[in-house]
Formats: structure tokens, sequence, C-alpha cells
């Protein structure tokens, strides 16, 4: 077997803690994944990426290191994968979906912070992710509450930079993230020693349109009944996305699709074309987070589309590719970003509209409404969510859960109920 | 899916390359096989296995013979899945 030991005590990281996620992952991803029945072979890409998942990529990313390239760790989508490539460097998601790293996160932060938060901070500071010790910068941005105070804690430990976000979508708040967006790239400059240009960025901005355009064909095939794959898998083809390297993610998620659009002529599914369909819509899911698509797809219904950051938020819209001026290309990424409909925007009736046009495109039959413990943004919300999909008279529930298997039970009864109410 | 009696068979490499380069041939000789996870108990070591099916490992044998893949070892194990899985990790 491969021994990454070496490169992970390279990295200073707490080995003696680190194999307990070791230990765990092979048996929650055999019972999870590769029990499912008549996977596209394609996945086989993705089941080797999870296997490998603390040795592969980050071997690359350190290579790229030693030749001189930098790493930034990002925890959003708003932050553009475009400005760092532009410059010759790798942008890398470093968001934390296991419980494992919760704890950690607890020795600085109050219980009452949401999962993700307390996940990525404890990944760093208990020494137990490689990516975390790898990112030359952390590129936080002031999404919600916690996160800002979480930069400030992590800032002791590592170099952070943070995005300003405007939580509003006036033509000003337009402007003003484009001019965060330059400033981003000063910084990204002094730290790679690169110059972006116009032409790195514009060849930048295809390298991620294309990432998006081949996750895009992969959701497409899932609008199709019966379905060709189920969610839980086109769940970790989004969460693989954001730390894979992005030709190679674009190249995979093609090859898979060919493959899933022969599926959809022949008439081939991996659930009963009566399989209830559900859209779950809510906080996104980081990596190795699959609870609730796991209790779903073994309580008799398939997620066929999720509107979320690990969903249709990371892959929807396109940036502007005809622009050549590097003031207008920022221009272009502004636009596209401030595009992305998340709960820390007032108003935020862009998420309610696509939730609806989404439900419809993918023919859902019920929707599953979720956010993480103690994210007062989403949780608040919700109430709108609610009230739109009742008036459009889809079925839904609204969950709230964590990392934890304390609930799964719960869960499971709660969505089993849903299922069935859904049948009836 | 509880199934006591299923065997399988879990090929393991020096590395993934090795891994990968069987994964190619199995598959262009048509023998279904799964990449996966090392289970804990068969190495210390976190890296990708190829799984068969036991009926199958003969023509894996051999296919590992005609490529010249580099294996550690082979090690069957019976399959132990519970009817409902809550662990996460």
């Amino acid at each position: 077997m491969a021994d990454y030991r070496k490169m992970w005590e390279d990295l200073g990281m707490d080995l003696k803690t680190h194999d307990l996620l070791c230990q765990a992952l092979p048996d929650a991803y055999t019972n999870i994944y590769l029990a499912q029945e008549n996977r596209p072979e394609g996945m086989a890409y993705y089941d080797f990426v999870v296997s490998e998942i603390h040795g592969v990529r980050p071997a690359e990313l350190i290579e790229h290191q030693r030749q001189g390239g930098k790493v930034f760790g990002t925890f959003c989508i708003y932050v553009p994968d475009e400005v760092v490539f532009a410059a010759k460097g790798i942008a890398t998601g470093l968001c934390g979906g296991s419980q494992f790293w919760v704890p950690g996160g607890e020795k600085v932060l109050p219980t009452s912070t949401c999962p993700l938060i307390k996940a990525s901070v404890g990944a760093r500071l208990d020494r137990t992710c490689p990516f975390f010790r790898i990112a030359d910068v952390f590129v936080g941005e002031t999404t919600c509450d916690g996160k800002k105070k979480a930069w400030e804690i992590l800032a002791e430990d590592v170099d952070v930079y943070v995005m300003d976000l405007p939580q509003m979508k006036r033509a000003k708040d337009v402007a003003a993230w484009a001019e965060e967006i330059k400033a981003f790239m000063k910084k990204v400059e002094e730290v790679t020693g690169n110059k972006i240009t116009a032409e790195s960025l514009a060849e930048s901005i295809k390298l991620i349109n294309n990432k998006r355009r081949a996750l895009a064909r992969v959701f497409e095939a899932r609008k199709h009944s019966p379905v060709p794959i189920s969610g839980k898998d086109a769940l970790l083809i989004t969460q693989i996305a954001f730390y894979d390297d992005p030709a190679r993610c674009a190249a995979q998620a093609n090859a898979l699709s060919d493959e899933l659009e022969k599926r959809i002529e022949k008439g081939i599914g991996v659930f009963p074309a009566d399989t209830p369909r559900i859209m779950i819509t809510g906080t996104p899911m980081a990596i190795p987070n699959w609870k609730l698509h796991h209790i779903v797809e073994t309580s008799g219904a398939v997620v066929v589309v999720e509107e979320m950051c690990t969903g249709t938020r990371y892959f929807e819209n396109l940036v502007d590719e005809s622009q050549t001026e590097l003031d207008k290309q920022i221009d272009a990424l502004a636009e596209r970003y401030m595009k992305i409909n998340c709960a820390c925007f007032t108003p935020n009736e862009g998420r309610i509209d696509d939730i609806l046009r989404l439900a419809k495109e993918y023919k859902v039959d019920g929707i599953i409404d979720v956010n993480l413990k103690f994210c007062g943004l989403y949780s608040t919300e919700s109430y709108k969510v609610q009230k739109a999909i009742k008036e459009a008279g889809i079925p839904f529930i609204h969950l709230e859960t964590d990392y934890s298997e304390q609930d799964a039970e719960q869960l499971r009864t709660r969505v089993g109920a849903f299922i069935e109410m859904i049948r009836k | 899916m509880t199934n006591e009696s299923q065997i399988d068979c879990y090929i393991l490499f020096p590395n993934h390359n090795e891994g990968l380069k069987l994964h190619k041939a199995m598959k262009e000789a048509g023998v279904k096989c799964m990449i996966s996870p090392t289970p804990r108990k068969l190495s210390e070591c976190c890296g990708i296995s190829l799984v068969v099916a036991e009926e199958d490992l003969e023509m894996a044998e051999k296919i590992i013979e005609e490529t010249d893949t580099k294996i550690e070892k082979i090690v069957k194990l019976v399959r132990e899945r519970p009817a409902v899985w809550n662990k996460f990790c």
C-alpha cells in the first residue's frame, strides 16, 4: 500500500489522531457508496479519489509547491478560483464535512457554532487534514458571523485573507464585489509572484467555465427518469470538484456524462422509474458529509438535485468569456458570482425562484429543506422557503441536523414518513 | 442488504498506479471489479484495493500475471453489510 505517513509527518500532522479518520473511512464508504447497485462505471474514478483522499491530491499540491507554486484554500463558492489559476496558483476547497473534526473546533469556538465552521477550524488546529496543512493562504469571506470570527482565530495560526462579500444585490454591490476581486488579485499576485494578465485570466475563465459545463451535464442527466445516477454519487462528484484539478474534474465528469447519456437512451436507471424524486435545498454538504443523501436513498426515494453550494449554486451561470480587457473580465466575474443566491443576502428572492424552477426542471415529488444546526441564516430563511414551496403545492419537510450519528434514526423515521406521504 | 455468504477478494497494491493499471486491464477483459478503500483490518496504510468476486479471482490472477502488475497480497473477506448503515465519518 502507498504509505503517506512520511508526507503527513512532514506536514506536521498529528498522525495518531488522523489515523482514527483513516480507520473509519473505508467501512463508511463501502457501506454508503459501494453497497449501491448498478452504479455507472465512471464512478470508479471517484472511488479512487476517495480511497486515496489524503494521499494523491495532497501529493500533487506539494509537488506544485516544490516547483514554486502556491496553494490557496477556500471555504466558499463566492471566492473566484479563476483569479488563483490565472496566477498559476491552485485553489482547493477546505470545508470540513466530518464529525471527526468538530471537537477540535469546539476547543476554541462556542458549541452553538455550525458544524461546518467547527470542523474547518478543528481540521487546521488539530493538524488532522493534509489540505489544511498544505494551503499557503486561507481565503475567507464574510458570508456569516460564525465564519467572520473563525477567520480571526485561524489567523493566529495561518495566513488568512478575507474577502468582504456585499449582502445586497444592487448595482453598487456588484461593483463593490468587482473591487474586492481586484484586491484579491493583488494578494494572489503578491503571494505567487506572478502577474495576472488579460490572457491568463481569459484562460482560467475558460478552465473554470468548462468545469461548470461538465458538472451541469451530470446534473442534466439527473432530470431523466429512471434517473441514471444516484444522488449520493452526484453529490460526491460535486464534493470532489472542489479540490480536484479543474481540467481533470471536467474530463472525468464529461466521460461519466457520456455513459449517463447512453444509460438514458437505453432506459437504464439506478432506481425504478416510480421512485419518489427529492430535491434537497439548504446548507452545503462538504465531503464526507453523505448523511442525509444516504438516509433518503435507503428509505425508498432518490435525490435528483441539490439546490445548495454543493449543488446547482456551484456551477449554474457561466462567466462571460468574450471580454478581453482585465477590468471588463473582473466585472464579468463579479456579475457571475453575484448571481449565486446565498441566504446571507437580503432580500434573497432569487433562491426561492431557483428552488421553484429546479423543482419543475428535475420533476421533483418532494423537497427537503435542510440546514446545519446553528446556521441562523438558512434556518431563518426557511420560513420564506417553506411558504413558497407550500404555495406551489409541493410536499416538503424542514430538517435541521449536523454531522453526528445521534439523530440518524430520528431522521430516518421523519424522512421515511415523508416519502410514504409522497407515495400516497 | 445482508449477504453473509458472499466472499469479496481484496487485491492490495504497493501503490495506486499498479491498482489503476489492473483496474483498466480487468475492465478491458470484461472482468467485474470495483475500486475500494482498503479495509483497515487488511492494511495500516490508506489507499486503493480492487475487489473482485470469488468466482472471478482466477481470471483476475491471470490478468495480474499477463500485465505484470505488482500486487501486495490478495485477501478473502466474508462480506458483512448491515441491513441499515447509520455510521458516518
